[in-house]
Order: C-alpha cells, then structure tokens, then sequence
C-alpha cells in the first residue's frame, strides 16, 4: 500500500481501520501484519506513525519520482544525479519499486499533495500510468482519495449522464470535455461564464481571488445549508436540507460503491435534489433559449 | 422528547462515506453519534434540524422559496453561458437533476473534481 500526498490519520481517520490497513481479508488474514505500508509526502505528517517506511519528497519533485520509478519498473538505468533533486536515492527508489513488484496486489492512494501541487493533472496522470504499467508483473490499482461526501458520485453521475467526468460544456446541446478549458477556475479566472448556480461547495472559501471577484460580477445562486461566504457575493441563495443528516438520498464511496443515506434529522427547508428540480421545471416554463432543445436527450 | 435511533447511517463528511455509523436524535439535534470518527462527529452535532437562516435571500434580503426559484430561473436562462459547479455535497438524485437543468439551460457542469 503506498500513500503518496495524502494524510488520511487527519483527513480519513477511518481510512486505515475500516478499509485499508488493518482489516483482516481473504487472502491478508493477519490484517496490518500481511501488508506493507509506504507513505510518501514533503513532511512527515501524523499518517507516517502507521507506515512502515516514509519517504520525504522535495516539494514540486513528485512527477520526476514517479518518472523515475516507471523508469527503474521496466529495469531501465538511470543515473543517480538525474533524480539528485527529488530529495530520495537511488536506493530508496530501487527498494520501493522491489517491494511493488513483490506485493500480490498492490494499491497507490495519492491525494491532493499529489494531484493540485505543481503539475497536478501530469501528477495523476503518472501515478496511473505506474499502477497500470505494474500490472504486467502483479495486479496494481490507484484511488484518488477524495475529499468531500460524494464527489464520487459527481464524477458518476456526469460520466453515465454525458460521458465525462467533469468540466462538461453542454452550451452546443451535445457534451464537450475539456479540463483547462471547460474547468470552473479556469472559466472563471477568464471571465468566460455569465451566470453561475454553486450546490454542495462553497467556491467563496476556496478559490483563487480573481474567481471569486468574478462570481461577485455575475449573478450567482447558492443552494447551501447554511448562508456560505459565497452566499454573501450571490444574488439569490436558498437554504436546503443538509445531505445525509437531514435529506436522504444515494452517495458513492471513493472506491465507487454507491451508499443509501439514512437521515436522523427531519429538516425545515427543502433538499437540494427538491429545490433543483423546481429550478427545472420553472426553466421549462419559459421559451427554450434553443428551440430544439424543447426535448431533452439526456436524462 | 422522544430519542431516535438510526443503525448504520452514512455519514458524508469526508470520502470514506462510513455506513456504520449509530446516530441518537432527540427531534432537533444528534446527540451521540457511535463509530464516528471525530470529523464524522463534530458533523453531525454541528447540523441541527432548526430554523437558523431565512428560506432563502434575494440580493441579500429574505425571501420565499417560490420567488427564489423564479429569480434563479430567470437569471440561469437569460445567460450565454451558466456554470453550474459544486456537487459534492449533495446527493446522485441532485447532481441527475442538476445535469438535466444544466441541458436545458445550456451550460458548463462541473464538481470539485476539476479544481
């Protein structure tokens, strides 16, 4: 098991007890004895207590690490001063890639250490490329260890919906996918979007500046339990039913396994799925700013 | 006061989306929430069912819900290009909805994913 950037002691406490590391399995009966942890990261955080070996990462150097241990997976030479930078050794690198290739099923869970620092989508592109490229000598998987409730289940839902992921451009009728272009910070940094309706984030608390001005410029929605930053820059906000406490509903785990949700609260404002819905229908009310659109082709 | 209990309910604050979790609830607020961990906790005490904030604001002032939802048509239709962005914390029947008011309007979809 390797973690790369990622700090699940804090941020997925249960991450190591309820899944990962110390459950006993079929073939791991001895549960935290059977398995190998490695964690890799710019600092030792409170996670490298339960790795068996840490190894400290130069910031900004991940993409050339896992450069050069696709590198050394295929028994390609390499030279020790090409990754003198990166802050590990040759050494470290050819243990790590010796115990990857010895495990019986290996798993890389990176985090955001790994994908929103320097390179970002090239990041995660790598550590795929590894996983998958470990799978001619044993089976290797790689999970994104995702942050909120169900951002998973953003990423199915647009994926079986349109066919991609995320950032999907719908404004020709059809989906167009393109991360950089079609990417929230992106569009907004650039001033591309002209209205906005935020559900289930607070992008006032965590995007860059210059998106935040601009969603302050267009009129911007706010569907949140609560009145967020961004609700103070909005034009309308409405108040829903919190997700999972107070509004029930389906949620996906990071591994992609969809969970019912069983509220305990009952609450006194409508749930987003409601409130959504109701935009829809008053949308549909009015003239479609497409006419052959008056028919919808993908829900 | 009567106490609610829900066996294995999900808590969505983080990824790991943990369905075991025990929640006593006396109406208005969870009041022990066992196999939580402490993020899953502290989100589960912090969200009560009480009427907090207005149903909804127009331009910073109160409003009704209905008025609300017009408004918002309005400003999403009149747009050359809307972003819906967010749905991470909601639920797969709100982001479908959310996908199908995108179609309609013409617009950018997009999650935390992309940041």
């Amino acid at each position: 098991m390797i973690y790369w950037g990622g700090n699940p002691a804090e941020c997925h406490p249960r991450h190591f007890t309820k899944y990962s590391l110390t459950q006993k399995g079929k073939f791991t009966p001895n549960g935290r004895k059977d398995r190998t942890m490695v964690l890799v990261d710019i600092r030792e955080t409170p996670s490298g207590k339960a790795a068996d070996v840490f190894l400290q990462v130069r910031p900004g150097k991940d993409f050339e690490v896992i450069t050069a241990l696709r590198a050394l997976v295929k028994n390609q030479t390499i030279r020790p001063e090409a990754i003198a930078d990166t802050g590990l050794t040759l050494e470290q690198l050819n243990d790590l890639v010796k115990m990857m290739k010895e495990a019986r099923f290996g798993v890389i869970f990176f985090g955001m250490g790994l994908s929103m620092t320097r390179g970002k989508h090239m990041n995660s592109a790598a550590i795929l490329m590894l996983a998958a490229e470990m799978n001619a000598f044993t089976k290797f998987v790689a999970m994104p260890m995702r942050g909120h409730g169900n951002v998973t289940g953003a990423d199915v839902v647009l994926r079986y919906t349109t066919g991609y992921p995320f950032g999907v451009n719908l404004c020709r009728g059809y989906p167009r996918f393109n991360p950089g272009e079609f990417s929230t910070v992106d569009l907004l940094v650039r001033g591309d979007i002209d209205a906005c309706l935020v559900l289930g984030a607070d992008p006032g608390a965590t995007m860059p500046q210059p998106a935040i001005d601009h969603l302050a410029k267009v009129p911007t929605i706010v569907l949140d339990p609560k009145v967020t930053h961004t609700s103070r820059l909005a034009r309308v906000h409405i108040t829903t039913a919190v997700t999972g406490v107070s509004a029930g509903g389906t949620a996906y785990r990071m591994d992609e396994i969809p969970l019912p949700l069983r509220p305990a609260l009952k609450s006194p404002y409508p749930t987003d799925e409601d409130v959504v819905r109701r935009i829809k229908e008053a949308v549909k009310r009015r003239p479609a700013w497409l006419p052959m659109l008056k028919e919808t082709v993908i829900v | 006061m009567t106490l609610t209990i829900v066996k294995n309910a999900t808590c969505t604050f983080c990824g790991c989306v943990c369905d075991d979790i025990e929640l006593h609830a006396d109406g208005v607020r969870i009041t022990e929430t066992k196999r939580a961990c402490s993020l899953g906790e502290s989100w589960f005490k912090n969200h009560t069912a009480e009427r907090l904030y207005p149903d909804a604001l127009i331009d910073g002032h109160p409003a009704t819900v209905d008025d609300a939802i017009e408004a918002a048509a309005d400003y999403l239709l009149d747009a050359h290009m809307p972003l819906v962005y967010g749905l991470s914390n909601v639920t797969c029947e709100a982001q479908r909805e959310a996908v199908h008011l995108t179609e309609l309007i013409g617009g950018v979809v997009d999650s935390h994913t992309s940041l």
